[in-house]
C-alpha cells in the first residue's frame, strides 16, 4: 500500500497522470468509496500524502464559470474527456461552499418539457442561471412592448437569441387570429433548432400560461388536467378566457407541420 | 385517442436536455387513470414514494410489477418526524445514481412533502436561491404557506448528511454547478 501510494505522488509529480486518476488511483488503494471517507485514514496514517491530496482539492477548487470555456476544454482534450477532474463533484461534500454560488431562477420559472421553461419577464440576475444551468440558446417574449437595453445587450452578450411574438392578452372574447399567432408561437418552440428555449410574458401567467396550456394539447393531455396546470401558475388570477382559449386552439395544423418535420412527440 | 391523464400536480424537477434520460418529475399520488400517461410517455426507472406504506394500493403494486419499476417508500408526513435525515439521506443516495434515471419522486398531493424534497435538489444539487425555491414551493402548494417546511429548506445543511455516492456515477447535469 505505501509502495503504491507513493507510486501515485510521483506519477502526479511527473504529470503522468490527472488530479482525477490521482484521487481515484488513492480510493481505490485505501480500498474507500468517498473522499469523505479517504481523508480521516490519509491524516491519520500518511499525512504527507494527505498534504498532497489537500493541495490537488485546492488547485480544483476553481469552478467552471462559463459554459464555453468548458467545451472549449473539452475540444481541446477530447481523449481525457473521462478522465477530467471535475471539482464540483468533491465539491458536493460541503455545502459552504457550494452555497457561494447561488442561482436566481426568475419569478414563476418552471420547465415545460424536454428543453422548453417557462417564466415571467427575466431579469439581469437571472442571466448567469439561463447560461451555466439551462445554457438558454432562445428565448420567446409574447409581447410587444419595447425590450430593456440591459437584457438585449446581456442577450448578445451570451449568444441568446430573442424571438418576439406579440399574443394579445386574452381580456376579450376570443377571436380566430389568434390560432395563427398561437401556431407562430409554436413554430418557434416546438424548433428543435432554438432549444433549450425559455418562453415569458410579464408574469410568466396569462400568455405563457395559454402557450403552455397549448404545447400540452400536442402532447394529448386531458383538459381538466392542462387548466390545472395553468390554475397553478396563473394562481390567484387565472383567467376564463385563457382557458377558453386553450380549448379552442385548433392543434391540427401545428400538429401537421410539427409532424412532418418530426418535432413530435415531444420527449421530457 | 383517449388523451391522457397526467398524475396531479405533475412537473419536472431536473431535466435531461436530449436523450430523455436523467430525469426528475415530481406529482401526487398516481392514480389508475393516471397509469397510460405514465408508462407510455414517461420511459421510468424508477418511482419513489413519499408517504405511508397503508397507501399503497393493490392496483398500484401491480402496476409497478408490470413495469418493472424500482419502487422505494420513505415513510415521512411531516418534516417534524424523527428520523427525517436518515430518510432524506437514503433519497439522496437514490437520486446520486445516474442508474436510478429517469425517477418519478411522488406524495399523495404533491404539494408539501414533494416541495420539501424539491427544494432540498435545488438547493443542494442545483444551487437555487431560496427565494426561488419559495416561489416554487408556493407554486405547487396554491401559496398555501408551508412555514415549518420553507425553514427547514432554509436551514438543511447537506453536509450533515454524509451521503454515499460513487463518483462515476453521479448524473451528468451536476457537471454544471
Amino acid at each position: 500500500m505505501e509502495q503504491s501510494t507513493q507510486d501515485l505522488c510521483l506519477d502526479l509529480r511527473c504529470g503522468n497522470i490527472t488530479n482525477k486518476q490521482f484521487i481515484k488511483g488513492l480510493l481505490s488503494t485505501y480500498n474507500v468509496k468517498s473522499l469523505h471517507d479517504l481523508k480521516p485514514i490519509l491524516e491519520r496514517d500518511n499525512s504527507e500524502v494527505y498534504t498532497i491530496l489537500e493541495n490537488v482539492l485546492l488547485q480544483s477548487e476553481e469552478p467552471v464559470l462559463n459554459n464555453e470555456d468548458l467545451q472549449d476544454d473539452e475540444v481541446n482534450c477530447d481523449e481525457d474527456l473521462d478522465d477530467k477532474y471535475n471539482a464540483a463533484e468533491h465539491k458536493l461534500r460541503n455545502l459552504d461552499i457550494l452555497s457561494q454560488n447561488v442561482f436566481y431562477p426568475p419569478e414563476n420559472f418552471a420547465h415545460v418539457i424536454g428543453n422548453i421553461y417557462r417564466s415571467s419577464f427575466p431579469r439581469t440576475e437571472n442571466i448567469s442561471f439561463f447560461k451555466q444551468h439551462l445554457k438558454l440558446k432562445s428565448i420567446l417574449v409574447l409581447l410587444s412592448d419595447d425590450y430593456p437595453e440591459e437584457l438585449l445587450n446581456l442577450y448578445k452578450k451570451h449568444d441568446i437569441k430573442l424571438f418576439t411574438c406579440a399574443i394579445q392578452g386574452n381580456k376579450e372574447p376570443f377571436i380566430n387570429i389568434q390560432d395563427e399567432t398561437v401556431n407562430k408561437a409554436l413554430r418557434i418552440i416546438l424548433n428543435p433548432e432554438n432549444h433549450p428555449i425559455l418562453i415569458h410574458c410579464n408574469k410568466g401567467k396569462h400568455r405563457t400560461g395559454t402557450i403552455v396550456g397549448c404545447i400540452r394539447k400536442l402532447q394529448n393531455w386531458s383538459l381538466t388536467m392542462i387548466f390545472d396546470e395553468y390554475r397553478r401558475f396563473a394562481f390567484p388570477k387565472a383567467r376564463g378566457l385563457d382557458q377558453q382559449c386553450i380549448e379552442m386552439f385548433n392543434s391540427n395544423e401545428i400538429e401537421q407541420y410539427a409532424l412532418q418535420r418530426k418535432w413530435l412527440p415531444l420527449n421530457w | 385517442m383517449n388523451p391522457y391523464i397526467p398524475p396531479l400536480n405533475l412537473g419536472m424537477v431536473i431535466n435531461s436536455s436530449k436523450d430523455n434520460n436523467e430525469v426528475i418529475y415530481r406529482s401526487g399520488f398516481p392514480q389508475p387513470l393516471n397509469y397510460p400517461y405514465i408508462e407510455e410517455t414517461l420511459n421510468l426507472k424508477t418511482i419513489i414514494y413519499i408517504g405511508s406504506e397503508k397507501s399503497v394500493t393493490d392496483e398500484y403494486k401491480a402496476f409497478i410489477t408490470k413495469n418493472n419499476y424500482i419502487f422505494k417508500i420513505f415513510e415521512m408526513s411531516s418534516v417534524r418526524d424523527e428520523n427525517l435525515h436518515l430518510k432524506i439521506k437514503h433519497i439522496f443516495e437514490l437520486i446520486l445514481n445516474k442508474q436510478n434515471y429517469p425517477i418519478l419522486i411522488h406524495s399523495n398531493k404533491g404539494k408539501h412533502r414533494i416541495g420539501v424534497i424539491t427544494g432540498l435538489i435545488r438547493k443542494v444539487l442545483l444551487g437555487w436561491s431560496i427565494s426561488g425555491i419559495y416561489q416554487e414551493y408556493g407554486v405547487y402548494t396554491g401559496n398555501i404557506k408551508g412555514e415549518m417546511d420553507l425553514e427547514f429548506i432554509n436551514n438543511f445543511d447537506f453536509g450533515d448528511l454524509n451521503v454515499d455516492f460513487d463518483i462515476d456515477q453521479l448524473p451528468s447535469y451536476l457537471n454544471y454547478v
